[in-house]
């Protein structure tokens, strides 16, 4: 359906998608790796799964569907909207950027008067959506209606690009040109889920995991850099290849699952980083600790500027996690159902 | 298992190292104190220690299942870069205090163990305002002596960081003081719990459990208590001791006795029969109300599953967080007892008197 990975980027972080309306984006996702997996199916919550059919260990991979967004929450007598964050957002990324809605409806935010910038937080926000009163608003939004950022996805030249929601579109798309790559047969069970709500404290991880049971997790999503003008101190970098996560606020990564993530690595000459992220978490971080404990890594795209209107990836990157997550699910991975010890 | 042997094994536990997502080695240790008490000793999925001691008792039936949990982890540090000049920068695990570690000795835990020391600029250098002021987590730095070639040979972005101190009892004979009392104090009450109900009859199965990264979140607890779903959970752990320039009301004596902990967390009925036990006995006890969450493996347990009725037992313990955290042995030892004593008496109809309405 599209001839290059940085086409399905684009269309996948164009498409809506904010946390707690994840309708459109799963539709998109599903009619793209139908005709890839055994069964595709969703749950109750929304979740999307992709399974692969074969025999134990299971190894459930997860990259969130969802978004940050904004939710309205008052729509005045002149038709001018409150909203609050769904997820991370500072306020001050929204300054003067567009908001889309589900059906297409398009507007800005901007703010009252403030005399200085740390004065800025949410009641001062508001959003216009062009209408001249109360009525004609209602017309087109209703309270609790979500947003979602509406920049368009620009390449750059040299391979870089920049979008909206790469966080974690582009997670999405490491997944589901997987799944186009993958031989017929592989030697265990891999469930692809596209999750819900991340953005929100990994809720849809949570059910997912309780639900299918794996024996292994992994996360694939994007995480923060440090190669930027005085930066915190991060040793990723843009292009150096996907970050192979160590830990973040939400996990340790299991030893074992993150050595054979670098030996994979390694022995297929794809180049990697290791990650050590000091805020934030991801789906493994729920994975994890669902049951008795599933042994989880994660495999994050570097990203600069996450949460904000114009995130930047390398597709080098993009593709060496492909190559990556390839080359880690065709091959055997060491499991005895009897031993609980991996 | 006598009290010099219980603190022989404190020593060596205290000195070992056991950074929450590192607990490999201290885990074994563990193992093989309790090994000789247990019928049954595993690893969960999550690597969490669970070993089993069954009811020992004249009808051969076991009346309930009651878990404790004690947290082998500690804090310490992650490298999250190798500097030019083979400078370790480095992000906490766990609740690092940054005020304490200006000339810490650390072990970095690379290819090879490095010995290592967090430096901190020289008084003659700083500004008469820099002297007064903490220097924060990011500004700090390991030296492990190495250039950057050698560094980046050794040590990985990911490596982990131990605290370094050799514990030592003080002259009183009483007071111990060294590096990660917090949770080890815990850790050997239950070898010496599982020690002494070798000793005696109970009619209950005990499970010990050394929890894993307990610091970064009760994170194996979460799926130790899923995964064993016990009738009944005690946590035990540490709580503040007593010092001078602490706020009044939220520390507890060094040698006035374990802490009973109250509130929301902690099931009422738990806390009288613990309470009631103590006083039978003529054990000291002090109680500690946390309105909500205790910060400890029983936050964890009480929730799991349908619910598991929970109860902590706290070693008042100064300078938390620290390399120089202290207790005072007795307060271990009475802990000891006051569990054995609760444990030989809980039977089948204490739980069902719980459910009762």
């Amino acid at each position: 359906m599209f001839n290059t990975v940085e086409e399905l980027i684009k269309s996948l972080t164009e498409t809506f998608g904010p946390s707690g309306e994840e309708e459109t984006v799963r539709t998109m996702i599903a009619n793209l790796v139908r005709d890839r997996a055994d069964r595709v199916f969703e749950d109750a919550l929304g979740n999307l799964y992709a399974v692969k059919e074969s025999n134990r260990p299971r190894i459930m991979i997860s990259a969130h569907m969802d978004e940050i967004g904004v939710m309205v929450t008052n729509i005045d007598e002149n038709g001018f909207l409150r909203i609050a964050p769904l997820g991370g957002v500072n306020p001050i990324m929204l300054l003067g950027q567009r908001i889309r809605f589900k059906n297409g409806l398009t507007g800005t935010v901007y703010h009252e008067k403030f005399k200085e910038l740390k004065e800025l937080d949410w009641s001062k926000l508001y959003a216009d959506i062009g209408q001249r009163d109360a009525a004609a608003a209602e017309n087109n939004v209703k309270i609790g209606d979500s947003a979602c950022l509406a920049q368009p996805f620009n390449n750059l030249p040299g391979g870089r690009c920049l979008a909206k929601a790469m966080d974690d579109r582009v997670g999405c798309a490491v997944l589901i040109e997987t799944l186009r790559r993958l031989p017929e047969r592989l030697p265990q069970e891999v469930c692809f889920v596209f999750s819900i709500q991340e953005e929100l404290g990994l809720r849809g991880a949570k059910t997912a995991a309780y639900s299918y049971e794996p024996d292994f997790g992994i996360a694939v999503d994007v995480t923060l850099v440090g190669d930027t003008p005085k930066a915190p101190t991060m040793a990723v970098s843009l292009g150096q290849g996907p970050a192979i996560k160590v830990k973040d606020s939400s996990i340790l990564c299991h030893p074992r699952v993150r050595q054979l993530m670098v030996e994979t690595a390694e022995n297929n000459n794809i180049s990697h980083q290791l990650e050590v992220l000091e805020r934030g978490g991801t789906d493994a971080g729920a994975i994890h600790l669902s049951r008795e404990g599933v042994p989880s890594g994660a495999i994050s795209i570097p990203c600069r500027y996450v949460h904000s209107p114009s995130e930047m990836i390398d597709l080098k990157d993009v593709l060496n996690a492909v190559e990556l997550m390839v080359k880690l699910l065709t091959k055997e991975w060491p499991f005895s159902e009897e031993s609980n010890v991996f | 298992m006598n009290e010099d042997k219980i603190v022989n094994a404190l020593m060596e536990l205290s000195e070992m190292t056991a950074v929450s997502g590192g607990e490999e080695a201290a885990v074994t240790a563990v193992a093989r104190y309790l090994r000789p008490y247990v019928t049954d000793i595993k690893r969960d999925r999550f690597g969490n220690l669970l070993a089993f001691k069954p009811a020992e008792n004249a009808t051969g039936k076991t009346e309930l299942t009651i878990a404790l949990v004690a947290h082998a982890d500690e804090i310490g540090a992650m490298v999250t870069k190798i500097e030019p000049e083979g400078f370790l920068r480095f992000t906490p695990i766990g609740g690092l205090d940054p005020r304490t570690l200006p000339g810490q000795a650390v072990t970095v835990h690379g290819k090879n163990k490095f010995p290592g020391v967090i430096g901190a600029a020289p008084p003659h250098l700083l500004t008469e305002k820099e002297r007064g002021e903490t220097t924060p987590m990011e500004k700090l730095f390991v030296d492990i002596g190495l250039d950057q070639d050698q560094a980046v040979d050794e040590v990985k972005v990911g490596d982990l960081i131990s605290l370094e101190q050799h514990p030592v009892v003080l002259k009183n004979g009483k007071m111990m003081t060294g590096k990660s009392l917090d949770n080890r104090a815990g850790i050997s009450v239950l070898i010496a719990c599982a020690a002494g109900l070798s000793r005696i009859c109970h009619s209950v199965d005990v499970v010990f459990v050394a929890s894993l990264q307990e610091e970064v979140g009760l994170r194996g607890a979460v799926t130790a208590a899923y995964g064993l779903n016990p009738d009944l959970a005690v946590a035990i752990d540490a709580t503040h001791g007593d010092a001078p320039e602490l706020e009044e009301g939220r520390f507890f004596k060094l040698g006035e006795g374990p802490v009973i902990a109250i509130g929301p967390n902690l099931h009422p009925a738990l806390v009288d029969r613990l309470e009631k036990t103590a006083d039978k006995h003529f054990l000291s006890v002090q109680r500690e109300p946390i309105p909500g969450h205790s910060g400890t493996d029983a936050w964890a347990f009480q929730v799991a599953r349908e619910g598991i009725p929970t109860a902590l037992l706290s070693i008042p313990l100064r300078y938390m967080h620290t390399s120089v955290e202290m207790i005072n042995l007795d307060d271990l030892f009475n802990c000891v007892k006051l569990l054995g004593y609760f444990i030989g008496g809980l039977n089948r109809t204490f739980l069902e008197d719980m459910k009762k309405c």
